[in-house]
């Protein structure tokens, strides 16, 4: 068993001593992918204090489909998973070397991006005018809209951040100087923000 | 001649159209107004499904070592886990402070 272990030894400093890719990525890929996680865990945090403060409430929870139009929220969900398809692609196009399909479809995404925080500003608009507060709301708790303009306000400003990395790494692919794995850091950020409103979609809007 | 090699896009538009698909199928379960309990389970089956489509085929975990793979579902797994046990005792406090 000892002599076992001691085998191992070499192995696991041959991986994790240094001088090697343990995790079969470059360290920028791996940088970005520890930052992914520690930002999910922001968004499991203020996702696990919406569910707190709507199980402590008092005053029962208002009926999503009553106050916000499920069919728009459908159509910006369309428009984010729409926009992940095509950062998808210039990814792959600009990992086979075709830098017009990438720049084309990193366009693409922009333009998604832009609609999705469009689409996100006539909701909020729509929703203050109709009295939603950080204090209090026509619909019942607080918490409510409290937990609305956190979470959306939150995964809005990583959508806003998100498009400024794409508009740089656009322009820069343009001008031939943004490599294959650029845009492959900027599409791994974009399909986060994609991922993050999956969840706030099904906990937030439809649960 | 796989099909990966064939059309190397074809994957984002297959995962593009599923998520489509199960966006469609959640919100019709929630206007057909199914029992509570059936809605959770159905909804967050769902949310799991398309979470792992987006990391796996969007995010191109599937193609990573396992490692980091599993360097990442650890760390959302567990941190979640903690997350979940703080707040369900501090759920309990609360509860147990409104009931008095």
């Amino acid at each position: 068993m000892q002599a076992e272990a001691a085998a191992h030894v070499p192995a696991l400093e041959a991986h994790w001593g240094g001088g090697a890719a343990p995790f079969g990525a470059t360290w920028q890929k791996t940088m970005m992918w520890i930052f992914i996680v520690t930002d999910g865990l922001l968004f499991s945090g203020l996702l696990s204090g919406y569910g707190f403060l709507r199980h402590v409430s008092p005053v029962p929870w208002p009926r999503q489909s009553e106050v916000f139009s499920i069919p728009f929220i459908a159509l910006m969900t369309f428009i984010l998973i729409t926009s992940s398809m095509t950062m998808g692609t210039a990814v792959t196009a600009a990992r086979l070397g075709d830098r017009k399909r990438a720049l084309n479809n990193l366009v693409f995404t922009i333009v998604g991006g832009l609609c999705f925080l469009g689409c996100q500003a006539y909701e909020w608009s729509h929703l203050i005018h109709e009295g939603a507060r950080l204090t209090g709301n026509p619909w019942g708790p607080p918490q409510f809209t409290q937990a609305f303009f956190v979470l959306t306000g939150f995964h809005g400003s990583h959508v806003f951040s998100g498009l400024v990395i794409l508009i740089i790494t656009a322009i820069r692919t343009s001008m031939g100087k943004t490599p294959a794995q650029g845009i492959e850091m900027a599409g791994l950020y974009w399909h986060f923000v994609d991922l993050v409103w999956v969840f706030i979609f099904t906990l937030f809007y439809l649960l | 001649m796989s099909n990966a090699t064939a059309n190397p896009y074809r994957i984002y538009r297959v995962t593009w159209i599923i998520l489509l698909i199960i966006t469609v199928a959640m919100l019709a379960a929630e206007a057909f107004h199914l029992p509570r309990i059936f809605l959770i389970v159905f909804l967050l089956a769902f949310m799991m499904v398309k979470a792992t489509m987006i990391g796996g085929n969007f995010m191109h975990l599937r193609y990573e070592k396992p490692s980091l793979a599993l360097m990442v579902a650890a760390g959302i797994l567990v941190t979640s886990l903690i997350l979940y046990s703080f707040i369900s005792r501090e759920f309990r406090y609360i509860a147990e402070r409104l009931s008095q």
